[in-house]
């Protein structure tokens, strides 16, 4: 096996490949590496860990074709350190002799043969756009959990709707919903509940253009012409979220979503290095007052302009939570609204499109 | 090693039994052994008339009894001692904080930084103590020294109720015709491997040659006695060693196998660990159990909540649950209960969860039912008011504690003042 290609290009596919590698390969050591294939004109690569499984596909002159399994971490650094230009990789025995520039380096490959069959699931494939559907992930991914003890919360929920496709991901503390009209993803009814660090990854890989999805029995892929990201389902229900959401809100405050956020990071750097120090929001019809106590170390307030209506009133969040909802919702204002400091509030913008976005997050209980 | 004697080491003297006798003046002058009185009982602490018979803490309280026939024997209040720890320590924290507590009735303090407030550690050493009798009732004993491990050996010398300041210069003196046995780490087994040198004191010790201790011990434990025998001691104060767990633990008389019974102990345990939280003004999220059984054998489960808690409401049902995953047929010796992943009081912000919604009216009642059962004990006494404790198979029992009657169900043994105590919850 022999094939020559461009430095970036390589380097790039290996980066986002790599993102697939299992971090410990426990029982397969062959998954801790990046399955090089040579056919054609093209190379592809493939990074695992079973449950997500990413593809790129690099143009490349292929003098001899073949399939080697290079360890991916070694792979990823040797290459984005070589000289850009071209460069070669060539396979002699069990070793790959990758050279650019001056350098060459013999690397030991892991055995191909060992690699599974992974990540192509069969079923019928839809068409969506790529951008939307991103910015859609990328707004109600931070809400999925990330402990695995909770494996269901760990997925995103995609659910037809009446007029397209909704994304729901809760980890318990906030809930981010977000609906995608005219989307036709699913047949109506249809609902599936897919691993958020996947689809965190669709998210990254794919920016423009369409993507073609295809949902199987307990995979879903999402592929575009060179690249192609295949991530699992999860077994189970998802909560009744939707018995989450008050049916109205006593108290409603409108805030430029700059300002609100640039004084959240302030009072989130007066508790660093412990998450739990809550940022205070004291709402008034004078406006919106944040602060935040870190005992015997710093404590900080500021004063932010903002319409308030409804009883004055405190109510205290994890200010990651608010920031990742703030991160989430589009425009320039932010509108907050709350029934009391025990009860789940809900974040959005006064935008237009915000309507397709809710972010709903529990606060913190100062005792 | 300090130019200055600024290590001091103070120690409450007989602790709890000098709390039993300063809280009951009949028993004053008489020897007074506090411990388990079942029949696996052991002394936790004797008063200096007791000592006068040989009775010594860690002996089985039979063995005591023989020794001792005529001496009061009580079961530990641990209450009681915990109070009376608390204001000693803050009499010391008046001094420095540089405090390190090494149990409830114990700790050194770094004075260096208080002796332009004090003319010298003597005269700390005699206002601690003068503030302890005054302010709590009891008599403590300090030494002072340049190192921290002769200030220990200093206030050991100086029981019951004295001062000794070991001056700069005079250590080796004070040190090198002591029992070799007085130095940290020299247990029986060391000992007895330098008997066979002929070492019996600290200054024989001191003139083996460091390579042949460190032959002869180890290198480790042989370059650390050769260090201590001549006073070299490079450890400083360690203050603020937080509290890590909060725990209670009881040896049976006799090994349980019922597991209606063990859980309903289970639940007693959880009351004081719970209230010893509040008191303390901590909360914890990991509930462990532990069960040592007739062989030994010990097991531990534990299980961590969303939460932060203090509430026996809160880590019995954790702890029962846990409790019903083991094997008890086989008999249990030991049971205890221990909270762990502390925070305090003032950290105590709670991040709510849309699971949390409906739990929490529930624990603010049951916070406040506990606080109150908290203030009735303090008044009247630990034993004034049990909870009746709902088992696993639904049915209801009652603990006859104290003045509280309940219902007692058949074959159940009464447990009254006298029920037996096995050794009481380590501050850990």
């Amino acid at each position: 096996m022999k094939f020559r290609c461009e430095r970036d290009t390589l380097a790039e596919a290996i980066s986002i490949t790599q993102r697939a590698v299992a971090a410990r390969s426990g029982a397969m050591p062959v998954l801790s590496g990046i399955k090089v294939t040579a056919a054609d004109d093209s190379i592809e690569l493939v990074g695992s860990d079973l449950d997500l499984t990413i593809r790129v596909r690099i143009p490349a002159q292929v003098d001899s074709p073949g399939v080697s399994v290079v360890p991916a971490k070694l792979f990823d650094g040797l290459t984005s350190r070589l000289k850009p230009g071209a460069v070669t990789f060539e396979v002699t025995g069990d070793d790959a002799k990758i050279s650019g520039g001056p350098a060459q380096v013999s690397v030991r490959l892991l055995p191909a043969d060992d690699f599974p069959k992974v990540g192509s699931p069969e079923g019928t494939s839809v068409s969506v756009e790529a951008g939307p559907f991103a910015e859609a992930l990328r707004q109600v991914i931070p809400a999925a959990s990330k402990d695995d003890a909770r494996p269901i919360l760990t997925g995103v929920l995609l659910a037809a709707t009446a007029t397209g496709l909704r994304l729901v991901a809760t980890d318990s503390y906030r809930l981010a919903v977000r609906d995608l009209p005219g989307v036709g993803l699913l047949t109506e009814g249809q609902k599936v509940l897919v691993s958020a660090k996947g689809l965190n990854e669709v998210q990254r890989v794919f920016g423009t253009g369409s993507i073609t999805v295809t949902l199987g029995e307990r995979e879903v892929a999402f592929a575009s012409e060179d690249r192609s990201v295949v991530t699992r389902l999860i077994d189970g229900d998802f909560p009744n979220y939707e018995q989450l959401i008050p049916d109205g809100y006593p108290n409603r405050l409108i805030v430029a979503k700059d300002a609100l956020e640039e004084a959240a990071r302030l009072m989130q750097i007066v508790g660093e290095g412990r998450d739990s120090t809550p940022v205070r929001l004291t709402m008034s019809s004078e406006g919106l007052e944040l602060s935040a106590s870190a005992q015997e170390r710093a404590d900080a307030k500021e004063t932010i302009e903002a319409k308030f209506e409804g009883t004055d009133m405190s109510v205290a969040f994890n200010p990651q939570f608010l920031l990742d909802g703030l991160a989430a919702i589009g425009g320039e204002e932010a509108l907050l609204e709350t029934v009391d400091p025990l009860k789940p509030a809900t974040l959005r913008s006064t935008s237009e499109t915000g309507g397709d976005f809710l972010y709903l997050l529990m606060p913190v209980r100062i005792s | 090693m300090r130019d200055e004697p600024t290590f001091l080491h103070l120690d409450l003297d007989a602790f709890f039994a000098s709390v039993e006798q300063r809280d009951d003046p009949t028993l004053r002058g008489r020897p007074v052994i506090v411990g388990g009185t079942g029949g696996r009982g052991v002394v936790a602490a004797a008063s200096y008339e007791a000592r006068e018979f040989g009775v010594r803490s860690a002996m089985p309280t039979i063995q005591a009894e023989r020794l001792c026939p005529n001496g009061v024997y009580l079961p530990p209040r641990f209450d009681a001692y915990q109070k009376a720890s608390r204001a000693v320590m803050k009499i010391m924290s008046s001094v420095t904080s540089l405090v390190e507590p090494l149990s409830l009735d114990e700790a050194f303090l770094d004075v260096a930084g208080a002796m332009r407030r004090f003319r010298d550690p003597h005269a700390i050493a005699e206002f601690m103590r003068s503030s302890i009798q005054r302010d709590v009732g009891l008599t403590a004993s300090v030494g002072g020294a340049t190192t921290k491990m002769l200030a220990k050996i200093a206030s050991d010398l100086a029981k019951p109720d004295g001062v000794l300041i070991v001056k700069p210069g005079d250590e080796l003196k004070v040190l090198h015709p002591l029992p070799v046995n007085r130095l940290w780490g020299v247990g029986p087994a060391t000992r007895e491997r330098l008997d066979r040198f002929g070492v019996k004191t600290i200054g024989d010790l001191s003139r083996i040659p460091e390579a042949t201790l460190v032959g002869a011990l180890g290198a480790a434990s042989g370059k650390h006695l050769h260090a201590l025998s001549w006073n070299r001691d490079e450890r400083g104060i360690r203050p603020d060693q937080e509290t890590k767990s909060v725990s209670h633990e009881e040896t049976f008389s006799e090994d349980k196998t019922d597991r209606i019974e063990l859980q309903r102990e289970l639940v007693r345990m959880t009351e004081r660990v719970g209230a010893r939280l509040r008191s303390a003004g901590l909360a914890g999220r990991t509930i462990q159990v532990k069960v040592k059984y007739h062989d030994f054998r010990q097991v531990t489960r534990s299980a961590t909540l969303d939460h932060l808690t203090d509430l026996a409401g809160e880590i019995g049902p954790v702890a029962r649950n846990l409790l019903s995953g083991l094997e008890i047929a086989g008999g249990v010796r030991l049971l205890g209960v221990s909270v762990t992943g502390l925070s305090s009081q003032g950290e105590r912000e709670e991040q709510l969860s849309f699971d949390s919604g409906a739990d929490l009216g529930n624990r603010e009642a049951r916070r406040a039912l506990e606080l109150a059962v908290d203030a009735v004990r303090e008044k009247f006494g630990d034993d004034s008011l049990g909870s009746g404790a709902v088992i696993d198979d639904g049915r209801v029992r009652a603990d006859r504690k104290g003045s509280l009657y309940g219902p007692l169900a058949s074959g159940e043994q009464d447990r009254g003042q006298d029920a037996p105590r096995g050794r009481e919850g380590d501050p850990s």
